[in-house]
């Protein structure tokens, strides 16, 4: 990138106060021009499309997505980075030190553009209400915060700087009796308000190389040959890795080791990892990347679980021949005498889709060898106690010669426990011998790594007249694509928890993971927790309708109490289920009655504690409409 | 008579499990009174968003007798961290918290065992908070700078560890028996509606979330982490969809998969319930997972109680929902021309 060609723009700009004249590249866009060459990396690249909001800084005093914005466009410009509103060192303003107080940031990623778009919001109107701040945030994503304290810190900043409400509110509250049950503020927070905290993307080495991945069009088809002999004659590339560089036991997952760094003779899903390159430019990676020669034959797929169930269905894995992951059953009673004994039976079915977890940061890491040989794994994985011991096996090496540091999360969800591309990152760190970077892009990140398992649910409730359950017989068979990863697990938590917190004497439960050639799934928020709950309070409600009873009245009625025997047979201790349901019912002030279309009669609808409705079909978005709304 | 704008309210309950599923859990930490009477320490774990640092921070500060701005928190690394596995399972709180719970008693008992000999006191009569130390009872106090330099000067560096366990055990192969957790937490919520019979869309006003947490060490965090569950809970419930066709991916950027922004936001209501866990110093359990698992199907409630139509294939997207109208009132002609 140094190296001056006739093609170079010369820019010269304003930036954070700053007058300067630079170089840039035409292909560049401002968002890489300041990260990149300016080392101003609170501006994240979150979506690289317009739709998230995390790279927005301000152009001549507006707010401007900069990946949408070419470099060559910023000549003569003024440029305001979120390191621009607090100097290094400097105060935070009034909008980010609400952030700190309120709480706003989670993991951070969004924030810095949260940050910006809600000094724009207070610069173009100081007097701006909620609706109009929830509007002017519309260009901006959050997947951690439910965005409720984000509205709470704009707000808080706007009465400061109005003078309506005095600066103290901004401090912190104080110790008072003890630092338990305190709402201290995060410690981490003036570092993601300030845009200063470095994730795993944002970090650089001296002679650090970068990485593309070459992926797997094909869903299931066998690898014939792959050539990367032109790749790698490319002026530029360091190394090019695949299957066979792998020197030692190769296979990865949370349960099942099913899953290797890269396809070894067979892929299985779209998106499958085939080889990967290293090179002194993500360019010149990228070129070499498309130069690799990969011969396929593609062979029979199976994409719908309940197909791949069935005798003479493709099969996935051959260890594995009748594609199941994992089966969890669970017994208790006699469900058959329960179903005979009850007033009434209801039977219904559910389906639960597959979702991506959307963290704001995408996959990233670097990794090199360091003086003592000791091969160093820098990501935000979920799990480096057990990456290391999967990545030492695997790269053939003692354990503490492989070391894991656990950058910053930008959100995680689950979606960063799989060890899907640090092996990658280590091998070339070893066979360049210098640091590797790799960053997934937004495409890259939602088609390649694990979604929450889509379920199909049968249940199958028995109960009494007066509302007392009898049996409950439950069937989930979930999709959990390519590789094992979290299956086995999540089919067990679901499993354990299916049937809700509620005495029910007879049960039977099975969950089914089951391999097919879709994206796999794996770890989410909840761990098919809440698949299966999804079904039992749907089906709770079926139920109390047909016997006439009040949703919370039934659930008090076969409620856990003290002491309480569970599903697997645990006896609990204390057990809260009437306390939340009680306090539930209590906020929200409840209007008793039995489950009914009853919307139009009930007295407690719209208090002070609802949010008004969005105008007519100002947020309609038809699925497949590319027209996000652009507020900001 | 249906209108075209219709209100209704549903609500779920639901029930999680703390830490790892069937299986025991562990977590270590290290712990150190600093010079300065600041704090230190170490395990391996970092920030996801969900809070643990600052968490951590307020667990050592009240151990420690010092202030959470006076903890420094160590390496987050294999090499240089004692095992805290991994960041997930709503068990940071409970594993990690408690680990740095124990370690931190740990370093403070070397440290009031000194001063307890300086003041020529019994150790269990020092008590310190917020940077100061005293013995019960008497006037002798003086600040964690002092008494830190004291017991150094005594030639011992108050130091502590600990490792903290959950009990869990396997489920039998055959029927499922067995004890996942040793502590489980319980949730209720209310959703309120408005459904858009023209369009089919949804809209969430109001959510009203009751969780039991334990004990919240940050109760603002813990509203963070209930906001954003629900936030996750309404995605799924209304729009998120990640599609396939024949394995290629439809929905490949945030265009294509919805995500809810600020517009879709309810208002969330809180309500933190407190059945502290007897088996762990804190008496904490967690909250991060559990506060998605009842949005979805309080939601879809919600839609049956406006409008009568249940849906039980998620998302309830507009097209759904308008469906399923459709066909209530097709079924209602039916039924009226009989
Ligand atoms: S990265 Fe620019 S909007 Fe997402
Ligand atoms: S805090 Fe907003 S995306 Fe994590």
């Amino acid at each position: 990138m140094s190296e001056q060609t006739p093609t170079d723009l010369q820019l010269e700009f304003q930036i954070n106060g700053r007058n300067m004249k630079r170089r840039a590249q035409p292909h560049q866009r401002l968002l890489d021009f300041i990260r990149d060459d300016l080392a101003l990396t609170g501006a994240k690249e979150g979506c690289g499309a317009g739709e998230c909001g995390t790279c927005s800084v301000f152009v001549d005093g507006k707010l401007v997505k900069s990946c949408l914005m070419p470099v060559a466009k910023a000549n003569g410009t003024k440029i305001e980075t979120i390191e621009g509103l607090a100097g290094w060192g400097g105060d935070l303003t009034p909008v980010q030190k609400a952030f700190h107080k309120t709480g706003a940031s989670q993991c951070g990623y969004c924030i810095p553009g949260m940050v910006m778009a809600a000094t724009s919001a207070l610069r173009e109107n100081p007097k701006a209400d909620i609706e109009e701040i929830k509007e002017r945030l519309g260009g901006n994503i959050c997947r951690c915060t439910g965005y409720t304290k984000i509205f709470e810190a704009v707000e808080m900043a706007r009465d400061v700087l109005s003078g309506e409400a005095n600066a103290a509110v901004l401090e912190a509250d104080g110790a008072g009796k003890s630092y338990i049950g305190n709402n201290v503020r995060r410690l981490d927070a003036p570092s993601k308000v300030a845009g200063r905290l470095r994730y795993a993307g944002d970090m650089v080495m001296p002679g650090m190389l970068h990485m593309q991945v070459l992926r797997s069009p094909h869903a299931h088809a066998l690898i014939k040959s792959i050539d990367t002999s032109e790749a790698e004659n490319l002026p530029g590339v360091a190394c090019v890795i695949t299957a066979d560089d792998v020197p030692g036991e190769d296979g990865f997952g949370v349960f099942v080791h099913d899953q290797p760094i890269m396809a070894r003779g067979r892929v299985r899903y779209v998106g499958e990892a085939i080889a990967a390159v290293t090179a002194d430019d993500m360019l010149t990676a990228v070129r070499a990347a498309s130069l690799i020669k990969v011969e396929y034959e593609p062979i029979a797929a199976v994409f719908d679980s309940e197909e791949a169930m069935q005798n003479g269905a493709p099969v996935v894995h051959d260890y594995a021949p009748d594609n199941i992951v994992k089966h969890i059953p669970i017994r208790k009673g006699d469900v058959e005498q329960g179903f005979a004994d009850a007033d009434l039976v209801v039977e219904q079915s559910y389906d639960t889709q597959a979702v991506e977890h959307a963290y704001l940061e995408p996959e990233a890491g670097i990794a090199y060898v360091d003086h003592d040989d000791v091969v160093t794994v820098v990501s935000p994985s979920q799990n480096i106690t057990h990456h290391r011991h999967m990545l030492a096996k695997i790269i053939d090496r003692p354990i503490n010669k492989v070391r894991f540091i656990m950058s910053p999360v930008g959100g995680g969800f689950g979606g960063k426990e799989d060890m899907i591309y640090q092996g990658m990152l280590a091998l070339s760190a070893m066979k360049t011998g210098a640091p590797v970077r790799l960053v997934y892009t937004r495409e890259e990140s939602i088609i390649s790594t694990a979604k929450r398992h889509p379920a199909r649910i049968t249940y199958k409730m028995g109960l009494k007249q007066d509302g007392r359950i009898t049996a409950v017989s439950f069937r989930m068979i979930s999709d959990g694509g390519a590789y094992g990863l979290s299956t086995e697990g999540v089919m067990r938590k679901a499993a354990i928890l299916a049937c809700g917190p509620y005495n029910i004497p007879n049960v039977q439960i099975d969950t089914y993971g089951v391999y097919t050639n879709n994206t796999p799934s794996g770890a989410f928020r909840t761990f098919g927790a809440m698949q299966s709950q999804f079904a039992t309070e749907s089906h709770m409600d079926i139920c109390a309708e047909k016997l006439g009873l009040d949703p919370f009245e039934f659930r008090r009625i076969n409620m856990m109490q003290n002491g309480a025997v569970t599903h697997t047979q645990q006896q609990l201790g204390s057990v809260s289920i009437g306390r939340v349901l009680e306090a539930a019912e209590k906020a929200s002030r409840w209007e008793t009655g039995p489950v009914s279309m009853r919307g139009q009669e009930r007295a407690d609808l719209g208090g002070d504690d609802t949010r008004p409705p969005c105008t007519l079909g100002a947020r309609f978005r038809k699925p497949g409409d590319d027209d996000r709304q652009e507020v900001a | 008579m249906m209108g075209r704008k219709m209100r209704g309210r549903g609500m779920a309950a639901s029930w999680y499990g703390i830490a790892r599923t069937a299986t025991i859990d562990r977590a270590g930490a290290w712990a150190e009174l600093d010079d300065g009477g600041t704090g230190k320490i170490v395990t391996g774990v970092t920030e996801i968003g969900e809070g643990i640092l600052t968490l951590l921070a307020q667990v050592a500060a009240e151990e420690m007798g010092i202030k959470p701005e006076d903890i420094t928190i160590g390496d987050n690394d294999t090499a240089r961290s004692p095992e805290a596995a991994h960041a997930g399972a709503t068990r940071q709180t409970y594993m990690i918290g408690n680990s740095v719970a124990l370690a931190c008693r740990d370093a403070r008992a070397k440290l009031d065992k000194e001063l307890a000999e300086h003041w020529d006191v019994e150790a269990d009569s020092i008590e310190a908070f917020d940077g100061e130390i005293w013995s019960k009872g008497s006037n002798l106090k003086m600040s964690m700078e002092e008494a830190v330099d004291i017991c150094k000067k005594r030639g011992v560096v108050p130091v502590g560890s600990g490792s903290f366990t959950a009990h869990g055990t396997g489920l039998d192969p055959v029927d499922g028996s067995g004890s996942p957790w040793q502590a489980y937490v319980f949730g209720t919520q209310v959703a309120e509606v408005e459904v858009d019979t023209v369009t089919g869309e949804v809209q969430v006003l109001g959510i009203w979330a009751a969780h039991d947490v334990g004990r919240a060490i940050n109760p603002r965090g813990v509203e963070g982490q209930i906001e954003g569950g629900v936030v996750q809970g309404l995605g799924q419930a209304l729009m998120e969809d990640y599609q396939l066709e024949d394995g290629h991916t439809k929905t490949h950027g945030f265009a294509k998969y919805i995500l809810p922004t600020s517009l879709d936001i309810p208002e969330i209501n809180t309500v933190i319930v407190e059945d502290p866990d007897p088996k762990s110093p804190l008496g904490a359990k967690g909250i991060g997972e559990p506060a998605l698992v009842p949005t979805a199907p309080a939601i879809m409630n919600a839609i049956y109680d406006a409008v009568g139509v249940r849906i039980t294939s998620l998302p309830a997207t507009p097209e759904k929902v308008l469906a399923a109208l459709q066909a209530k009132a097709a079924a209602g002609q039916l039924e009226a021309a009989e």
